[in-house]
């Protein structure tokens, strides 16, 4: 679980990180959905990602364990454009800011760069690009994929790069005005974040029921009817009794993965989902 | 036709490193184009595999895995497609069309992974609270190799079996869809569990109308279909807003508060 402490317990700034750290984990962030899952999606990738930061910035051994497992909490944003978060949590975690203070900014950046990112690249760049060069080598030349490669990776890499040395100074710089007023800040942030989940329930919550009732010629769709209660009942639904669950029962993630498994397979068993 | 053993390691070697790559490494690899050549140049015959490579490549743009979605595997496709196209001397769309039982399982093999690594975020805390950094980097690298392992063997087995193996592979996949229907459901709403715990450590009582305003704003987004794609841009915009507007009424009550405590003490009020 993750941990109660809302402040580090050294709170001396660390040396700002040098550019061989961040470089390090521009390369390091290619690999930020390894461990993709159901349950966190990215996250215990995006904290393989930033740990050669957080080792240099935290030296004691309880801040860097505190630091790791707030970090390890629900990640998801868009693969190409994630050191753009990496450079501001960086930059905060650097300057010892309040825990609560460094998880609200990085759920509030992570949500909205998704749209930003499949526009980027799935939209733009990779139909420009992939469509050039499939002609090519559909007539035969090893160019297209050569130059598919190239473009792509060229314009991958620059803005892997440029975000993450961009982001890092803006953070660094945000965090003497955002100190002066850092309890407001707090709440403010924290108010973009809680934002942000509900809307991620919304926009990331797919679940909905196949169930119909028999009825002659004009069966009955559950899912039609819930919809015409509140559409995305069932997501919703089911985060308010995880949280539920969680916070007055003190049910684990493990218990909650294992209840979600059982009314999974049951469901689609008898022709729920 | 048939393979020699070093083709065969080479197959495996590839769609080892292309499993990888279809969610990590430089995420470009795994592309139709890239890997019909790559197969092709294994194979023997180039040509054929650029050609089916790039057709393949043209028929999956609209099939991009935006948000999370998941395509019967283009990875597997485009590798099982090139090594039909050459083993059977197959046009593109039949050898697609052959590959697909492959894709479907290769698609359920990303779906067990997905869900198998979720349990295992709780051995991920618990190296958290020992600071195990050594730990958290084992086991991104243990789930990159066992999806490569995963994909290399559905490969090799389609390289073996062939079709033939491929219609096996059909009859048992409708048997049991249902199993795969409950995994990916039950996935699907995993994620909840992490909305939950996000929501555990950053609600407090006075922001749960926040919370639903939030929901209510992207679910009213969602429902236009031209703006699916902005949604979360568009809802953080307003949010920033009302986080903006929060931030600066508290700051201006703040230094109002100082400036009236102070007059108060000089007025003697």
């Amino acid at each position: 679980m993750a941990s109660n402490a809302t402040t580090y317990k050294d709170l001396t700034p660390a040396q700002p990180l040098d550019k061989k750290t961040l470089n390090k984990m521009v390369w390091r962030s290619l690999n930020l959905q390894a461990s993709f899952n159901y349950e966190r999606m990215q996250a215990a990738g995006w904290l393989y990602c930033i740990l050669p930061g957080l080792e240099k910035i935290h030296t004691d051994k309880d801040d860097l364990s505190a630091s790791m497992q707030h970090n390890l909490e629900f990640f998801n944003t868009h693969p190409f454009l994630v050191t753009f978060v990496m450079g501001i949590v960086l930059s905060l975690e650097q300057q010892k800011a309040d825990i609560n203070m460094i998880r609200s900014v990085r759920v509030a950046a992570m949500g909205p760069l998704g749209g930003i990112g499949d526009a980027l690249f799935w939209f733009t760049l990779v139909p420009i690009t992939a469509g050039i060069t499939a002609n090519m080598a559909i007539n035969g030349s090893i160019a297209g994929p050569i130059l598919f490669l190239l473009i792509f990776n060229i314009v991958q890499m620059a803005l892997r790069f440029f975000l993450m040395n961009w982001s890092y100074e803006l953070g660094s710089k945000a965090i003497e005005i955002l100190t002066a007023n850092a309890k407001e800040f707090i709440r403010a942030a924290s108010m973009l974040g809680v934002f942000v989940v509900g809307a991620l329930t919304s926009n990331y919550g797919g679940t909905t029921v196949a169930l119909t009732i028999e009825n002659g010629d004009s069966p009955i769709v559950i899912q039609s009817i819930l919809d015409g209660i509140l559409p995305k009942l069932i997501p919703l639904g089911i985060t308010l009794g995880l949280y539920f669950l969680i916070k007055k029962k003190g049910w684990t993630p493990v218990a909650c993965i294992g209840l979600l498994l059982v009314v999974g397979i049951l469901g689609a068993f008898i022709g729920l989902f | 036709m048939s393979f020699n053993a070093i083709q065969i390691l080479l197959v495996a070697v590839w769609s080892f490193i292309v499993a990888i790559d279809q969610f990590d490494l430089l995420e470009s690899l795994y592309q139709p184009i890239v890997t019909g050549a790559v197969i092709g140049a294994i194979l023997g015959d180039l040509q054929t595999g650029l050609i089916v490579g790039g057709t393949y490549q043209l028929m999956t743009i609209g099939n991009m895995p935006v948000g999370g979605a998941q395509p019967p595997n283009a990875v597997i496709g485009g590798i099982m497609a090139t090594v039909f196209a050459i083993s059977s001397g197959l046009d593109t769309s039949a050898a697609v069309g052959l590959a697909v039982p492959f894709a479907l399982i290769g698609q359920y093999m990303v779906t067990l992974l997905f869900t198998v690594m979720s349990p295992l975020m709780s051995s991920a805390d618990k190296m958290a609270e020992k600071a195990d950094t050594k730990g958290i980097v084992r086991l991104n690298y243990l789930a990159m190799g066992a999806l490569g392992l995963l994909f290399a063997i559905v490969c090799v087995a389609g390289l073996l079996g062939g079709s033939a193996l491929g219609e096996t592979l059909t009859a048992i996949s409708d048997k049991y869809a249902w199993i795969m229907t409950g995994l990916s459901t039950a996935g699907g709403m995993m994620r909840f569990v992490g909305f939950a715990i996000l929501l555990r450590i950053m609600l407090s009582n006075d922001l749960w109308g926040i919370y639903f305003a939030g929901f209510t704003l992207a679910t009213i987004i969602g429902y236009i279909p031209d703006l699916s794609g902005s949604a979360l841009l568009l809802v953080a915009f307003v949010g920033i807003a009302i986080a903006l507007y929060d931030f600066q009424t508290r700051v201006a009550i703040k230094q109002n508060a100082g400036n009236g405590g102070n007059g108060g003490e000089e007025d003697g009020i």
